[in-house]
């Protein structure tokens, strides 16, 4: 209970009125049970890593107080403080701000060093990177961080030795890195066994953890040890205090950190039911900021307590028809007119408007827009068009038959699709879908499936039709994941079977240079290819959305500040951020 | 006598509780989920990282050979460790654990306070003015969806109290997350949540109460009590009060595997730290030894809650013999 307010008259009134009208509100409309399970199922799967420029600035408008404290709400409780073994967006967040990765990126994807004292030396073949470390960094208990420390924390997640570590990144650093070599106490080499150009951005970002606290601990171990959830030496701009299970992480503040102690002695990272108690708790000041739902943002953006801030993300929503062999509809899905046409059919501004509240745009490649290798101009594009829609089917001899239903040679064009229960906007987005193919005598079917089976089917079993998902990408504009033809392979994202020897040649030759403009050239060339062949159209890019209190400052604007790559385990702005009642 | 009874109804539980593990093995590996628990759509991760984890993890080991492991561990008294986060499953449930009991018995606790006195006048007034607002109340109690009402309350007791300045109860949370913690700061914290589980409580006690209350008035023992010239209070609070709480034991008894699981949407809807929501994120993420371990947790529980709820009816009527 607020013991600081003194009840008012006005307050006594309005709540008369509410008895009086309360029994004619519809609640159910914005306040679904289904948000609390989609947090659970999804939600933070989407945001996993995201990107580009911050949005309407609220830089420092009073001079930074020091002192106080930030709360910031989450769907989800972290799952470990262990940089080697994160794979969520939760952990990612509070990891970020315990232990100093080599590099960074500023809001809108550009590599930055952090621990480096420059961006990475590469050799003339592009194989070799040499990072040199600050001179002025060190851990909490006051000693130095060095090279040694670099390479143990590679160690666990690349050296055989340490294969019983559960790192999901093992696989990553064995196909492209050679070797990893300390030269000197400031110096670590990385030999590559070929040229890959994500490596700098995707790689090098990891938190850096002491070698002479963990050095002495077994593989097995360093999945189970009481540091992953209590760290004690880390190195960045907080230091760990406490984790309430369930409940916050609460960090304080490093006054010995490497770039000056920040101006808030407290951080708390709280997890809150779903994203409508993110938007109760924002109204209340029990949080500070907090990620917001586009199906609760007409609803806080009003209060006068509260400041919206908004960019765009590298997070898409895609659907995908099922083109591998073994699948009952590799058929008709391997007709391009079919593939093509059920695009134009759809009204993605619609759906981008109704369902995502405005907070989407449609998209008209598969690169992030906000991506230095978006090609605004990929051809063909597909406005909503009904009437083409159906001249293109009618054109490839999909006819309607007395049910309405198109079919070729005894194939009928019905189909069901799948998505995960729970995700509101993405049921919502089949049941628009099937209605807008209806019309143009296709039938297809929703059915919602939990999250991790949707994975399995995606990845593994691959019997379903056509799948609906999110899907995130890092800071560097290669798509290899769901476009490569080696990822048709089981545990792959390439769950719909799309191979094209041209494709991946693109695909390759772009992570095989390191030159920019070259890269931006065969992504244009991989965007009108998808734009050509759709098979796995992109409906729309989603947007990042954060509310915040009124006393929270300092938080956006600038390279640094709160945007598309640095909302999550990259917090750059935690430098300059503040509480204007410095409480 | 009661020592005996004690122990073989231990024994007979022992295959209960087995089946209990066997069938929440079988129906979580039924399903096909998450090929690493906790790792979800990844786009760095390779399939050679998930082969590696899996492995690591034992889940590609036979089932058989997957629920012996466990087992073994569990006639060891230990209950194994997260396959998400790697920390050991009793250290997850009892850092949950007081916060949920604590929600709980709160609950409980309002619910017998209210529930009880409720039953009695409605007995007692039968047909009233007052008795029919009770019945009212209990329908609703009984109908009205906890997470709905749990909604409308934090609107209207948080949220819309704090917009017009009068003072507001918290939204959700066990305590504050900034300087919280003292006894006040969580006892308002858990007004919202332990009315919205209490309510459903009163529900249902209060309408058992009054029935059972009914029952006992028209018992020969009560005209014979009123016949001695036993005053009318003597009569209702002394004889029929005591006898008609009988049936409301076992009830009551029957609630306390609810101590643990019993308020899982009200944690959730309230963001509280509890077991409940343990459970529910867990089951969502495939962590196996989590949901195993609390499954069995919630399994002995419900054994203890019947025996004991057995044992204090016996000590209330003593016409009940251990057989």
């Amino acid at each position: 209970m607020s013991r600081d307010q003194a009840p008012g008259e006005e307050g006594y009134r309005k709540f008369e009125d509410f008895l009086k009208h309360w029994s004619r509100r519809d609640f159910m409309k914005n306040i679904s049970i289904g948000a609390a399970y989609t947090a659970f199922l999804a939600g933070g799967v989407e945001f996993m890593e995201a990107c580009a420029n911050a949005g309407s600035g609220n830089g420092p408008s009073v001079a930074a107080k020091k002192g106080g404290h930030l709360t910031q709400g989450s769907i989800s409780d972290i799952k470990s403080m262990n940089p080697v073994l994160q794979s969520d967006t939760a952990s990612a967040e509070v990891i970020g701000l315990l232990y100093d990765s080599l590099m960074n990126t500023t809001a809108s994807g550009e590599l930055r060093p952090l621990l480096a004292k420059e961006l990475p030396k590469t050799s003339s073949d592009g194989l070799t990177y040499t990072i040199t470390l600050r001179d002025n960094i060190k851990w909490t208990d006051g000693s130095p961080i060095t090279a040694d420390d670099v390479k143990f924390t590679y160690d666990l997640m690349f050296d055989p030795q340490y294969k019983a570590v559960n790192s999901p990144r093992r696989g990553d650093l064995e196909t492209y890195v050679q070797s990893i070599t300390v030269k000197d106490a400031k110096t670590v080499v990385f030999q590559l066994k070929k040229v890959y150009a994500p490596f700098a951005v995707n790689q090098l970002q990891y938190g850096i953890l002491p070698k002479k606290v963990w050095g002495s601990l077994s593989p097995t171990d360093v999945n189970t040890t009481d540091l992953n959830t209590a760290p004690t030496v880390t190195s960045g701009i907080f230091k760990f205090q406490k984790w309430d299970k369930g409940q916050q992480v609460t960090l304080t503040r490093n006054d010995s950190y490497w770039q000056g102690a920040p101006y808030l002695d407290t951080f708390i990272y709280k997890v809150v039911a779903d994203g409508v108690a993110i938007g109760n708790q924002l109204k209340t000041g029990e949080i500070d900021m907090g990620q917001i739902d586009p199906a609760v943002l007409a609803d806080v953006q009003g209060n006068p307590d509260l400041q919206i801030v908004n960019f765009p993300v590298a997070i898409f929503t895609f659907y995908a028809y099922n083109q591998n062999a073994t699948a009952k509809v590799a058929q008709m899905f391997s007709d391009k007119a079919v593939r093509q046409a059920l695009l134009y059919a759809i009204d993605r501004q619609g759906m981008a408007d109704s369902l995502y509240f405005k907070q989407a745009v449609v998209a008209t490649s598969s690169m992030p827009p906000v991506s230095w290798a978006y090609n605004k101009d990929a051809k063909p594009q597909y406005p909503h068009d009904v009437a083409k829609a159906n001249s293109m089917l009618d054109a490839a001899g999909w006819t309607k038959g007395a049910d309405g239903i198109r079919a070729k040679g005894g194939q009928k064009l019905s189909f069901t699709m799948i998505t995960n229960a729970g995700n509101k906007v993405r049921e919502n987005s089949l049941v628009a879908m099937q209605d807008a193919w209806k019309q143009i005598g296709v039938d297809a079917t929703p059915k919602l499936i939990t999250f991790p089976q949707l994975v399995a089917q995606i990845t593994n079993d691959r019997s379903y039709d056509v799948f609906l998902v999110g899907f995130s990408w890092q800071a560097d504009p290669d798509q290899s994941a769901l476009w490569h033809s080696r990822n048709t392979a089981a545990g792959g994202f390439n769950g719909f079977g799309y191979k094209s020897s041209n494709m991946d040649k693109i695909l390759d030759d772009a992570v095989a240079t390191l030159e920019q403009s070259k890269r931006k050239q065969l992504y244009f060339q991989m965007q009108d290819i998808l734009n050509d062949e759709v098979p796995a159209p992109i409906l729309v890019f989603n947007k990042g959305i954060w509310g915040m209190t009124k006393r929270v400052q300092g938080v956006t604007g600038g390279d640094f500040g709160l945007g598309t790559y640095t909302q999550f385990q990259n917090k750059a702005w935690m430098k300059s951020a503040f509480v204007a009642d410095g409480k | 006598m009661l020592a005996r009874y004690v122990v073989r109804r231990v024994v007979a539980s022992i295959p209960v509780v087995f089946g209990v593990t066997l069938i929440t093995f079988g129906l979580l590996h039924a399903t096909s989920g998450a090929f690493v628990p906790g790792l979800e759509l990844n786009p760095n991760l390779r399939p050679e990282d998930i082969i590696r984890i899996r492995n690591n993890l034992g889940l590609n080991d036979p089932l058989p050979v997957q629920y012996w492991h466990w087992i073994s561990g569990l006639l060891h008294g230990d209950f194994g460790r997260s396959l998400v986060d790697g920390s050991p499953v009793l250290r997850h449930i009892s850092d949950r654990l007081p916060n949920t009991i604590e929600l709980t018995i709160t609950a409980i606790l309002l619910g017998i306070l209210i529930s009880i006195p409720l039953g009695v006048v409605g007995a007692l007034r039968r047909g009233s003015v007052i008795d029919n607002f009770f019945t009212f109340l209990s329908v609703a109690g009984v109908s009205i969806p906890s997470f709905w009402l749990a909604l409308l309350l934090i609107l209207l007791f948080s949220v819309s109290f704090h917009a017009w300045g009068l003072p507001w109860l918290p939204s959700g949370g066990a305590e504050s997350a900034f300087g919280g913690g003292d006894p006040i700061d969580r006892i308002t914290h858990l007004i919202l949540p332990a009315t919205c589980l209490a309510f459903v409580y009163i529900a249902i006690w209060s309408r058992f109460t009054r029935s059972s209350m009914l029952e006992v008035l028209s018992q020969d023992y009560v005209r014979t009590a009123r016949a001695k010239g036993m005053s009318e209070r003597r009569v209702t609070y002394l004889h029929a009060l005591r006898n008609s709480l009988v049936p409301l034991v076992t009830l009551i008894g029957l609630e306390l595997p609810g101590l643990v699981s019993g308020g899982a949407i009200i944690e959730i809807v309230f963001s509280w730290p509890g077991v409940g929501r343990l459970a529910l994120e867990r089951a969502l993420q495939y962590d196996y030894t989590m949901v195993l371990g609390l499954t069995t947790f919630v399994a002995l529980l419900v054994v203890v809650g019947n025996l004991l709820a057995d044992v204090i009816y016996a000590l209330l009527d003593p016409r009940i013999r251990y057989a």
